[in-house]
């Protein structure tokens, strides 16, 4: 995919010396992570490699031991996460609390002063809107706990475009889903760009689906080790020197052309 | 059977904590901290022990601190260490229990205290007791209803809401709080040892008839007050334990409920089309 709507914007994401220890293990050892505003970018890396961690540095949720966050050209604070989505990786909604979809989603409203439970018309229609948009408006009234994997993935997708993001970050978005599903999420996620104008970054550990959506991917493995538009990243020695292990061209019934990392 | 005095302070007091406790028992069962609220309100026996030791006439105020002294210790330990979180509430609820019990041994006189401080008893409830009671359940009453939003969505999921702009942290500590004033008032007509299911079983009477949260809230608050003054009417009626007949009273609600949710299920069942 070409870039589109680069420009010199500024920076959606402009991450300095980043390092963190959780327990033992240093998971990032110095990631330097720039991402320009406007394009869907990809963060690729093998289960481990810090990628969740990364993303709940940027988020405040996780403290760094050193280095600097700045999102959208500001400091990480309550002020920018306001204009931040996130759809997190683990989806602890337990059964046990019978939350609506319609519900869920008005906690999400600022403009609404009053109670979630309070029904206004305007308010439903503009939540309908919202669940329409991801093509799962027939959810509105059932309990969040008992969704699938991906009809929760749309309700938070949802949830965040209601706070009217600038920068969106999907963690694994599409881990648990079938390859179909998968084709129709990153279409989604195609269209939601281009409509809300705003920077995407999804988080994966397979290159092969992200290649096709992503503008720029990075490489992440405790640091950012490679980083360029796909093509570039495919490359298999950018991609050995990424991970420092042997990587296989991996062909299947997606076509030639895609690459698993092992 | 209402014109005594202290009839009306129990029963007043019944309809006023029973359902702010059926109200914060929705978010305690949803996330998962009954034992944490066991915990808080076992506490309360080491406050009422230091509290005759220290020469109260009434322990409420020791009881209350001890409380909340446990609860912010069981916050910070799981922060700081790395124990599991139900090692940390076994420690201190026996370590509470083991406390209050030798301390109250060791004063002469007060072994009589222990039964309705355990189980709950309608003669405790004096002026005094009313009076907080009605102050705590407008201000807890008020705070939760202001906060509704952001408490649902904390109890969803704490990183969206810390994302959504909610100081998740300070949101934490404020419902643990509540929770403990709450738990240490409810103790004059639960008991330490069954106050726990003021918070548990009308969350889950409403669950059974509820199919969003908003209905859920509002049933677990109803369910609260009947069981409740049912109970503490039983207890003046047959002159048993105050804790035990409002939970008995609030299990009887539960099984009608869950027989009633059952039934309606199964004819669904035979109505749909095979
Ligand atoms: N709380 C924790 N304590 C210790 N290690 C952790 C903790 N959380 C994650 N890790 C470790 O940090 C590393 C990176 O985790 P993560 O950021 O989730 O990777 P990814 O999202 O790329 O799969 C993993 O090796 C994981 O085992
Ligand atoms: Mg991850």
């Amino acid at each position: 995919m070409a870039e589109i709507h680069f420009h010199p914007r500024g920076l959606a994401i402009e991450v300095r010396g980043l390092r963190v220890t959780l327990g033992d293990t240093a998971v990032l050892r110095g990631v330097d992570f720039h991402v320009p505003k406007g394009q869907i970018v990809a963060l690729i890396g093998p289960n481990g490699s810090g990628k969740t961690t990364l993303l709940r540095c940027l988020l405040g949720l996780q403290r760094p031991d050193a280095g600097q966050v700045r999102l959208l050209g500001e400091e990480v604070g309550p002020a920018v996460l306001k204009r931040i989505g996130y759809v997190p990786q683990r989806l602890p909604f337990d059964r046990s609390f019978i939350l609506s979809v319609r519900e869920f989603l008005s906690l999400r409203l600022r403009e609404t002063r009053g109670w979630f439970w309070q029904r206004h018309r305007n308010t439903d229609a503009h939540l309908r809107a919202a669940l329409a948009e991801v093509g799962v408006d027939h959810l509105f009234d059932r309990p969040i706990a008992g969704l699938s994997g991906g009809q929760l993935q749309r309700v938070l997708i949802a949830f965040s475009l209601l706070g009217k993001p600038e920068l969106l970050l999907l963690d694994e978005p599409t881990a648990g889903v079938d390859t179909p599903g998968e084709q129709d999420f990153y279409g989604l996620i195609t269209e939601v760009h281009r409509r809300h104008k705003l920077t995407v970054v999804l988080v994966s550990h397979d290159l092969s689906m992200v290649y096709r959506h992503a503008a720029r991917v990075y490489a992440l493995n405790g640091i950012i080790c490679c980083e360029g538009t796909p093509e570039e990243v495919m490359n298999a020695d950018s991609l050995k020197q990424a991970y420092g292990i042997h990587v296989t061209p991996y062909h299947h019934e997606h076509g030639p052309g895609h690459h698993h990392v092992h | 059977m209402f014109t005594e005095a202290y009839m009306q302070r129990a029963l007043l007091t019944a309809l006023l904590l029973a359902p702010l406790c059926g109200l914060l028992g929705v978010f305690v069962t949803a996330r998962r901290m009954a034992f944490f609220s066991d915990t808080i309100s076992h506490a309360a026996l080491a406050g009422i022990a230091v509290g005759f030791w220290l020469g109260f006439t009434d322990p409420t105020l020791p009881m209350i601190a001890v409380s909340l002294g446990v609860a912010m210790l069981m916050l910070w330990l799981r922060e700081k260490t790395d124990l599991l979180n139900d090692t940390i509430m076994a420690l201190l609820l026996s370590g509470s229990v083991a406390f209050g019990i030798v301390v109250l041994s060791l004063l002469k006189g007060y072994r009589g205290e222990l039964h309705r401080y355990l189980f709950g008893d309608i003669l405790s409830v004096g002026p005094q007791e009313v009076a907080i009671a009605v102050v705590v359940t407008a201000i807890v009453g008020t705070v939760v209803f202001a906060r509704l939003n952001a408490l649902a969505l904390l109890t969803a999921h704490e990183d969206l809401a810390h994302v959504s702009g909610i100081s998740v942290r300070g949101l934490n500590y404020a419902f643990v709080l509540v929770l403990t004033v709450v738990v240490a008032l409810s103790i004059r007509l639960l008991g330490i040892i069954l106050v726990t299911s003021l918070l548990v079983i009308p969350p889950a009477t409403a669950r059974n008839l509820a199919s969003n949260l908003r209905q859920q809230l509002i049933l677990a608050i109803i369910v609260g007050a009947l069981g409740g003054v049912g109970g503490v009417a039983l207890s003046f009626q047959f002159d048993l334990p105050c804790g035990p007949s409002i939970v008995l009273t609030c299990l009887a609600l539960f099984l009608i409920t869950l027989v009633g949710r059952a039934l309606r299920k199964s004819r669904r069942r035979n109505l749909s089309p095979a």
